[in-house]
């Protein structure tokens, strides 16, 4: 993929180390990047707590024909653009996310929770999780 | 039959008993014969089938109650007794009550119809197979009624595609049944028996003209107990309760074992109609060389019966064979099946029947 | 016709694990499937934030009991490639064989659990008698049938041996493979039951993230063992047919079985000379990873799996998470059963190898 090409047109991105680093604009991104670079697929959407910056959103998309694999990241703090309209995979993907970071994806139709039980309050993978729920035995 | 019912006066009348018991008790004996005997049967399928899905899959089958396992199908059925008989809330009572009776009596009165050896027959009616026919039937509506009388509409669809898949399943042998009679001009069992007994020997059994039939026969046999590869209403299981759902304990018991007792009354008379009833594979009968003087002759009623019975358990070996090999049809498939390729092909064995019996078998008359 | 909604699950009869799904019904056609799972969701993710790597490392197996060896390597490639640890090559060549004797045993209970929810119930037992040889020599070099926790950062924990019993496993399976062949490729009804069912063109494939079979048996050629470098030196056929139905699935999983065989054959020829096993052994005590964020993935039974460690340079990794190709299958359920009968939608879910502990992890 032609780095400099993609500066041009999203100038501000930024390639830190091997990820493609963005702030804004997300679907139109990754859009631009599925149909002039033909990464047409996406591995996974991972999400890592970066405590106070807010959530760090990667996405792993990769080119079946050029073999090729590029990172882009984001770091959202409560909500966050939806791709589900571009790739299927990435509903389960979001819901997962919403489930365990609390990222509210607009545009997603089918957000809610996959493994806790929908009634349960609190989002588990988030780093200040612990310490804070009232539920579990040594918290009381 | 008529010389058992004069010794039985004469052995009445030596006690001093009235004749009048004796006509009324007479008829009485058999279906006591019979109900032992299906229940022996029955336990002894039940742990047949099992042994040998066993054996297939390279496994024994259960060995531990009782010797090879023979108890095991008793112990089943005293597990079952003591089981709690729930009725769901809301059920029709006397008809939830019902059905499991109504499934299991057609049967009894089936063995009954059955010749199993040239003298002794228990019911020898005229017509003896358009009651057999008529007979079979009775387990549809049972099945029906258990479906509905469940009050859960999900035994109630079992229900209703169980009885789609029977009824689609009757014509075929009911054409089947047809030729037969053609080719025997006779609708009493034992007369098609004997039909099939001619100098040709095993070739004279009516499965070698009528192969077409024969195999259709065997298919319809499978879907109408609800056997692999016809199964889908006792599988369906994971999704949609089949029309036994809500029956436990003896109840459950009564349509569990009926399958089996219709398992045997289907294959006894498969074996009758085709495979050559209580003749002798061999051409002539063993008893008269293995036994002397009057007891070869009486011996060789329990040998025609033991013909029968052989013949019957390999036709249900061969059921058992495969349901272990085949994998479940699909529901659409199993009707279509039936309406568009068996029917077709039974009616067209009809007609090779009729043109077979005319040319060959020396008129319709003969 | 009235509507209808039912659960499948999350109870079964068959083996797919605790997999609920919420079908609406109208009459015997499927208008919606939802899928809920979470059944079994152990947190592995936010564990591994507490544990340091070698605690971690026999939890890992237990991500898919059936392949539990290819998530024990996952993690171990990741360290190793962290601390710029090469593998030897008798290391490499008994990771291979066990790889893909796992990859045998998974395909295997595949075959037998597919026909099982379609009604034959003698193929389960036949498929479970050779995997009972492969599982027992599983037990004789690392103690255990499955979750053999035997792969260590560096290396494996003891060295391969009675490699005869692992050859007459080898030259037994093609024969075998043929005999199930002989019962079910060409069975009219298992033909009527999975031909033209399920079918899953590429395009919606890639666009749903499913890898593997499922994928090369819809004409994709994505097999990532021809890139790996654990497979360096091998010759790899990827198995990719054009059928893209659930036949096809069935038969590229058994042509799997066939190439797995050959693989390994060519791991035991190497294992075959006898040398002594040089490892470079990475201690696992107090082992901390450079700061930094590390990929590594490798070609499961089921699908691409991959891991993504995010490490601060603690003793515990900052972030772990996995990606298995079961979750995409599950969610690919939702497209893929709309429109379909009920009875088809057993076979079609079942033949696309859905085990639930890669799903909730």
């Amino acid at each position: 993929m032609n780095w400099l090409e993609f500066k041009n047109i999203f100038g501000d991105s930024e390639l830190v180390g091997d990820k493609i680093v963005i702030k804004s604009n997300l679907n139109r991104t990754i859009e631009f990047i599925k149909k002039n670079y033909h990464f047409d697929f996406l591995k996974e959407i991972l999400a890592v707590d970066k405590m106070d910056e807010g959530i760090e959103l990667i996405y792993r998309l990769y080119s079946i024909d050029n073999e090729e694999e590029v990172l882009v990241s984001i770091t959202v703090i409560d909500d966050a653009e939806s791709v589900s309209n571009i790739f299927d995979s990435a509903v389960a993907d979001e819901k997962e996310i919403y489930d365990l970071f609390g990222i509210n994806f607009v545009g997603n139709k089918e957000l809610k929770r996959l493994y806790m039980p929908e009634s349960w309050e609190g989002h588990p993978l988030k780093k200040n999780y612990v310490e804070k729920d009232e539920r579990l035995s040594w918290n009381e | 039959m008529n010389y058992l019912y004069f010794l039985y006066i004469e052995f009445l009348a030596k006690h001093n008993i009235p004749q009048m018991f004796g006509d009324i008790t007479f008829y009485v004996i058999p279906c006591c014969i019979i109900f032992v005997a299906i229940l022996i049967v029955i336990l002894a399928l039940v742990l047949f089938e099992r042994k040998l899905l066993g054996w297939f899959t390279q496994r024994k089958g259960p060995n531990r109650v009782g010797l090879w396992g023979i108890l095991q199908t008793v112990a089943d059925a005293l597990k079952l007794l003591c089981k709690e008989n729930v009725t769901p809330n809301g059920a029709d009572k006397f008809i939830f009550n019902l059905a499991p009776i109504l499934i299991f009596v057609p049967v009894l009165i089936l063995l009954g119809l059955i010749p199993y050896s040239s003298e002794f027959t228990f019911m020898n009616f005229q017509t003896n197979l358009l009651i057999y026919v008529i007979l079979a039937t009775m387990p549809v509506l049972s099945i029906l009624l258990a479906g509905w009388a469940s009050n859960n509409k999900y035994s109630l669809i079992g229900a209703i595609r169980n009885v789609a898949q029977i009824l689609a399943y009757e014509l075929p042998v009911a054409f089947t049944v047809l030729s037969i009679i053609v080719l025997a001009s006779s609708i009493n069992l034992t007369q098609i028996t004997l039909a099939q007994s001619s100098q040709l020997g095993v070739l004279g059994w009516f499965c070698f003209p009528c192969v077409i039939g024969f195999i259709i026969m065997f298919i319809c046999f499978l879907a109408e107990t609800n056997r692999c590869p016809f199964d889908l209403p006792e599988a369906e299981s994971e999704l949609i309760a089949g029309y036994n759902t809500e029956y436990s304990g003896m109840r459950f018991a009564m349509f569990y074992l009926s399958e089996y007792a219709m398992l045997f009354a289907n294959s006894l008379l498969f074996s009758v109609l085709f495979l050559g009833g209580y003749l002798s594979p061999l051409g002539k009968y063993l008893s008269p060389m293995l036994f002397t003087g009057s007891l070869g002759g009486i011996m060789i009623y329990f040998e025609q019966a033991f013909w029968l019975l052989l013949k019957s358990f390999v036709v249900i070996f061969i059921m058992i064979w495969v349901r272990a090999t085949l994998p479940r049809m699909a529901s659409f498939d199993l009707l279509k099946f039936s309406w568009t390729i068996l029917l077709p092909i039974s009616i067209l064995n009809l007609f090779i029947m009729v043109i077979l019996k005319y040319f060959m078998m020396g008129g319709v008359y003969a | 016709m009235s509507k209808l909604k039912i659960n499948l699950g999350p109870q079964h009869p068959s083996t797919h694990g605790v997999l609920r799904l919420i079908l609406e019904l109208e009459g015997e056609k499927i208008l919606s499937c939802e899928p809920d799972v979470g059944y079994l969701h152990r947190g592995m993710e936010k564990i591994a934030e507490k544990l340091s790597y070698i605690q971690y490392l026999p939890m890992v197996d237990r991500m898919d009991y059936l392949a539990g060896f290819f998530y024990s390597e996952l993690l171990c490639r990741t360290v190793e490639k962290a601390h710029n640890v090469e593998l030897s090559a008798r290391v490499r060549a008994i990771r291979v064989m066990l790889l893909e004797l796992n990859r045998i045993a998974s395909h295997l209970l595949w075959i037998g659990a597919f026909l099982m929810d379609l009604g034959a119930t003698s193929p389960f037992f036949y498929a479970f008698r050779e995997r009972e040889q492969i599982l027992q020599y599983f037990e004789k070099i690392s103690g255990q049938r499955m979750m053999n926790n035997y792969f260590v950062f560096g290396g494996v924990r003891r060295d391969v041996f009675d490699l005869e019993d692992v050859e007459s496993i080898l030259n037994l399976l093609p024969q075998k493979v043929k005999d199930y062949e002989r019962i079910i490729t060409e069975n009219p009804i298992f033909l009527q039951r999975t031909k033209g069912k399920g079918v899953l063109t590429p395009q919606v494939a890639i666009n749903n993230g499913i890898t593997g079979v499922n994928l090369r048996a819809s004409g994709v050629d994505l097999d990532l063992r021809l890139k790996d470098n654990l497979y360096c030196g091998f010759y790899v056929q990827p198995v990719v047919l054009n059928g893209k139905d659930a036949w096809s699935r069935y038969k590229a999983r058994i042509l799997e079985i066939i190439e797995s065989v050959s693989i390994a054959k060519q791991a035991l020829e190497y294992l075959k000379k006898d040398e002594d096993l040089e490892q470079n052994l990475i201690n696992p005590l107090s082992l901390k990873l450079p700061k930094g964020e590390y990929y590594s993935e490798i070609e499961a039974p089921r699908g691409i799996a991959s891991i993504y460690v995010n490490s601060d340079g603690g003793l515990s990794p900052y972030r772990l998470k996995w990606r298995t190709g079961s979750y995409y299958a599950v969610n690919l359920l939702r497209k893929l059963l709309v429109g379909t009968y009920l009875n088809d939608a057993i076979a079609i879910a079942g033949s696309l190898d859905i085990i639930l502990p890669e799903v909730d992890k």
